[in-house]
């Protein structure tokens, strides 16, 4: 079994997803922090989260940022 | 899930046959399938005499997927539609060539979802944690979008089918499975006698949850009528909308296009 080879890592978002989200409130395209494991919606001062490459795109789970 | 907007301000929505504040029936539900997410399939099973794997078999023949396209499903818990469409389209692009089909499974339950990423992941299937209400996804990017057995436990049903229309694009086509209302007095009877009395205490025997069980059934008893139903996407912007009733409306899909 070397699956894990062949494809992205589990905890990793993949990118074709990425290419259509947007966030829920601002409707605006997200940037991915990679470190954080958060997509960042800078309108809308949110960093949402992402559980096991599991993008949780709920406002109230997601991070108030300051300014 | 009908809304009632009075003087005070105070607006609300169904939980089955009781009326709660509307900002609560989101966390409510969630607690519905925080609570059967492990056993998700033998409620379904239960509710539909075990069926309900054939009305989404039927659904997916009907949906017809093609190499190439985008499916977004709605509440797509388990992921089983998802794995469904991508077979399908898959086997199209075997025999014709194409790009690969993609599905993104979104659902607003975290553990419904982590549920379905156990059963297996595959290729050109994506997870993400939604509220139908406020999709995260560009405008005009699915080919198809499906929601299955979840648009009953969504509080703002307008809203979700604005959305769902949203993400479409022009030509997409929006299909929609959902408990309905049986089409004759006898079935009805028949089927109230073993929702109301057999469910929820199943329920209790098999996932000590009867509460769960009885706002799953409550919940289906809420939900529109085939046709008012089918004026809600109309007036959501889908244009073409038909009903099909299966097992004698136990169950109805409705299907809408964007044009």
């Amino acid at each position: 079994m070397n699956e894990t080879t062949t494809k992205p890592a589990a905890k990793d978002l993949d990118p074709k997803l990425l290419e259509v989200l947007v966030c829920p409130v601002t409707r605006e395209t997200l940037d991915y922090d990679r470190a954080s494991q958060e997509l960042i919606s800078r309108g809308a001062k949110l960093a949402y989260p992402i559980r096991e490459g599991v993008p949780i795109m709920l406002p109230e789970e997601a991070r108030e940022l300051e300014d | 899930m009908s809304e009632t907007q009075t003087h005070d301000q105070t607006r609300t929505a169904s939980f089955g046959f009781k009326q709660v504040d509307w900002s609560q029936k989101a966390g409510m539900v969630k607690g519905v399938f925080d609570s059967a997410a492990p056993k998700y399939d033998l409620m379904n099973d239960l509710m539909s005499f075990g069926v309900h794997r054939v009305w989404k078999d039927m659904m997916i023949t009907k949906l017809n997927p093609q190499p190439g396209e985008h499916l977004i499903d709605v509440a797509g818990g388990t992921g089983d539609i998802a794995r469904a469409f991508l077979d399908r389209a898959d086997a199209v692009q075997r025999r014709r060539g194409g790009q690969p089909a993609s599905a993104i499974v979104a659902d607003i339950n975290y553990e419904m979802l982590q549920a379905g990423r156990k059963r297996g992941l595959r290729d050109h299937m994506d997870w993400a944690c939604v509220n139908a209400e406020c999709l995260p996804f560009e405008a005009a990017s699915a080919h198809a979008v499906t929601i299955s057995f979840g648009i009953r436990n969504v509080t703002d049903r307008a809203a979700a089918l604005s959305e769902f229309h949203r993400v479409l694009k022009p030509g997409g086509r929006f299909f929609c499975l959902e408990f309905s209302r049986p089409t004759t007095r006898a079935l009805e009877k028949m089927y109230d006698l073993w929702s109301f009395n057999a469910i929820p205490q199943m329920g209790e025997w098999i996932v000590k949850d009867r509460e769960s069980y009885q706002y799953l059934v409550e919940s289906i008893r809420r939900f529109p009528i085939q046709s008012a139903f089918a004026a809600e996407i109309e007036a959501a912007g889908f244009k073409n909308v038909k009903v099909t009733n299966f097992s004698g409306g136990i169950a109805a899909l409705h299907t809408g296009w964007k044009i």
